[in-house]
């Protein structure tokens, strides 16, 4: 009998002391929304103890990516920390998933997402706040050295990769949709070292690519070329949640700051193979 | 997103068809009194379940271009169902092997002193109640096949969840998402349906 | 013509050795009952007899036929133990039927898959046998809608469907309730008039006295006295035997006398 009551205790007990976490993470979490309200309406963010967290594509180099000593670095991450110095603002980075970037951004776990991200019509139509463009990118074709194909005209029946989620899947069922037709195949992997391991082990011909991942890869693996033909020009922005243009306005004038004063020129001299198409830079 | 469900249901069958023999070669294999099929078999056991899933689609995909310099399959369906094969094989070989452990010995000694081949004992005696005793075990692991399929996005073949995460970023609409969830709700439960009957053919009498 | 003939066998379980130098012959329609405490080795005389444990050393031939030879001190196999499988049958203490077979079934796969046999015959056989056994309206059930006594029964049809020389009970009524012990010594018993060759593990002592032509008095892996159930029971002349039947039949006054009230 007095071993039932003790657990029957326990058992009330533990409910109510779940039901007591569950209250105070709920409430935790009403607080820190109305402090993000607050600061996107308050017009004065340099205020002490601001967050502010970037969301990027941590297998996107050499824009975002992690470096060897297991931080997360390349040239959106290490201007994004140079804004943040500026405004006295604490830095964070956190790694989204590319294909559900905008749904992560929406449900605050991020701030801005900053990682060559190309500016889409449809995200302007959506409703997000989208920074001046700062990047001229284009899309190529990565293929092996030894391959027969030298334009686009030649993927007709081939197999071509192309990372879920990027500028180039979306321009294959867009803009492109045409020469998409035209492939034998097309493969979406979920990470660019897919696509590329795909090339490589002969599984598709041709892997659909950013300019700078492609030169950047180029650059580290023999055997490959590049096909620099006019796929569809884009523009990589900064991509902030609707109602957050103020902090996209104050982000953007830090930016400005940063290359009058010469630091955005400092970073970007780290990544040769991207200053040619830095907008800012020309 | 019709299409994708073929796929998935593809990878469901074809897996069924080779794990569930696989998973007894691999039981049997560990129980063999010769030393080093046992410690093999156990080794591929612990190998497959204390990996990720995710990890040994990868290494099934990519790992034989990495290693020996072989072409990626093109057709994903093949390393696909090889991944997933020889996992439920080793998650289905320790069950089987706990159902063929709760046989009472005295079965064994019955059959032999009745002059079964050791053969017959298994296929005819052994072996019916060993089904018997491992289909809710069975089921619970089907219905984690049923959703683990939605794991091969990884290598890029498309089933019905990678076609959804397409067509949710194409549209930024979380509804693929949900269209999905109901498929996967509604082939387990169709699944669970099935394999409650199978238990219910199979009660006429107990152990 | 003796039907099972054991010799000098010897078995240990590890350091324990369970059986020393124990010979046990057995003759055409003999019924031989084997008594003794627990842990006597009774029941694993009767295992090897039935090739469910391997001796040590000794020999062990049916109907004159050697099936374990002792070479250098160890005992050998016959390759191929089939042939005397067919010899004998065995009726285990937990009835060890096929639950997932029903009774027809239990009783007549072995003669039809093992011994291939005509199928209308064997079925009249058993319907002959379960008939018998007054179980002849148990023939679909499976068996776990049997009691305890009528399952043992079954599997005395079942050990007889492979018609046997000899027929070994190991213990046949210890794992039932006791007002379902009588039904299966009532067929045993049955069985002993009709001439069968019987060697019965028990502890019934009256069932014993009754049945057997000779009872063997078993302690600590030896065979301590042999002799007909008179002489056994009433004469016996071994310290250890008196010391047995006095503490059986202590404890069987024990337990009449607390019945006897409700009785």
């Amino acid at each position: 009998m007095k071993k039932t009551v003790s657990i029957l205790l326990a058992v009330l007990l533990l409910i109510g002391a779940v039901a007591a976490l569950a209250a105070c993470g709920s409430k935790t979490d009403d607080v820190t929304t109305t402090a993000a309200e607050a600061e996107s309406k308050d017009a004065s963010p340099a205020s002490a103890g601001v967050v502010f967290t970037m969301g990027i594509d941590p297998e996107y180099p050499p824009f975002s990516y992690l470096g060897d000593d297991g931080e997360y670095t390349g040239f959106d991450v290490e201007v994004c920390q140079a804004v943040c110095q500026k405004l006295g603002w604490e830095f964070k980075v956190f790694a989204v998933n590319w294909d559900e970037k905008l749904i992560q951004l929406d449900s605050n776990e991020c701030d801005c997402v900053w990682s060559g991200m190309t500016i889409l019509d449809s995200m302007k139509e959506a409703g997000y706040v989208i920074s001046e463009p700062y990047f001229d990118n284009e899309q190529v074709l990565l293929v092996k050295d030894d391959s027969e194909i030298n334009t686009s005209a030649d993927l007709a029946g081939k197999t071509v990769a192309v990372q879920l989620g990027t500028s180039g899947e979306a321009l294959l069922g867009d803009d492109l949709a045409d020469l998409a037709a035209t492939f034998g195949d097309l493969v979406t992997c979920d990470s660019f070292v897919k696509c590329f391991t795909e090339l490589a082990g002969n599984a598709v011909e041709a892997v659909f690519v950013d300019k700078p991942v492609a030169e950047s890869y180029v650059e580290e693996n023999e055997g490959f070329r590049i096909i620099d033909e006019d796929l569809g020009a884009e523009q990589y922005g900064i991509a902030f949640r609707a109602g957050d243009a103020e902090l996209c306005a104050q982000v953007e004038a830090a930016v400005k700051e940063l290359c009058e004063d010469g630091t955005y020129a400092a970073i970007a001299e780290k990544y040769p193979t991207i200053t040619a198409n830095l907008i800012y830079l020309h | 997103m019709a299409s994708g469900l073929g796929e998935t249901c593809a990878i469901f069958f074809l897996t069924l068809i080779f794990a569930i023999p696989l998973g007894m070669v691999v039981a049997l294999m560990r129980r063999s009194r010769f030393k080093v099929l046992s410690l093999i078999s156990g080794f591929f056991i612990s190998v497959l379940r204390g990996t990720p899933l995710m990890l040994q689609l990868l290494a099934v995909t990519y790992g034989p271009y990495y290693i020996f310099g072989v072409s990626v399959s093109r057709n994903k369906l093949i390393p696909v169902v090889i991944a997933f094969s020889i996992n439920y094989a080793a998650y289905f070989a320790e069950i089987y092997r706990s159902g063929i452990e709760s046989i009472p010995i005295g079965q064994y000694e019955a059959s032999q002193v009745l002059g079964y081949t050791k053969l017959q004992t298994f296929m005819k005696i052994i072996l019916p109640q060993v089904i018997r005793r491992i289909l809710p075990s069975m089921t619970n692991e089907i219905v984690t096949l049923v959703k683990d399929t939605s794991m091969a996005f990884t290598v890029s073949y498309v089933e019905i969840f990678t076609l959804a995460k397409q067509i949710a970023n194409s549209q930024t609409s979380f509804m693929p998402f949900i269209v999905a969830g109901v498929f996967y709700y509604v082939f387990n439960f169709i699944v669970s349906f099935v394999m409650r009957r199978v238990e219910k053919a199979m009660n006429y009498y107990t152990l | 013509m003796s039907v099972l003939s054991m010799t000098g066998i010897r078995k240990a379980f590890g350091d324990h050795t369970v059986l020393k130098d124990i010979s046990l012959h057995v003759d055409k329609r003999e019924v031989v009952s084997i008594i003794g405490p627990s842990g006597s080795g009774k029941s694993t005389l009767l295992r090897c007899a039935a090739f469910l444990e391997t001796i040590d050393s000794g020999e062990i031939a049916y109907m004159d036929r050697p099936a374990v030879r002792t070479v250098n001190g160890k005992a050998v196999y016959e390759k191929d133990l089939k042939p005397f499988r067919r010899d004998f049958g065995l009726v285990f203490q937990n009835f060890n039927l096929f639950p997932h077979y029903s009774v027809m079934k239990n009783v007549t796969d072995a003669p039809l898959r093992v011994q291939k046999r005509d199928k209308q015959e064997v079925r009249a056989e058993a319907e002959k046998l379960l008939e018998k056994m007054g179980l002849s309206d148990k023939a679909d059930a499976y068996p776990c809608e049997l009691s305890g006594g009528q399952q043992q029964r079954v599997s005395i049809v079942r050990a007889l469907m492979m018609n046997p020389e000899i027929l070994f009970f190991d213990e046949p009524t210890s794992a039932l309730d006791p007002e379902l012990t009588g039904e299966v010594l009532k067929v045993i018993k049955q069985l002993a008039d009709e001439k069968m060759t019987m060697v019965i593990v028990t502890h019934e002592m009256a069932f014993a006295h009754s049945i057997s032509d000779r009872v063997i008095f078993m302690d600590c892996g030896v065979i301590v006295e042999q002799g007909t159930p008179r002489e056994l029971f009433e004469g016996t002349r071994k310290e250890r035997t008196r010391q047995f039947l006095q503490n059986y039949n202590q404890a069987m006054g024990v337990r009449e006398q607390d019945s006897a009230p409700e009785a």
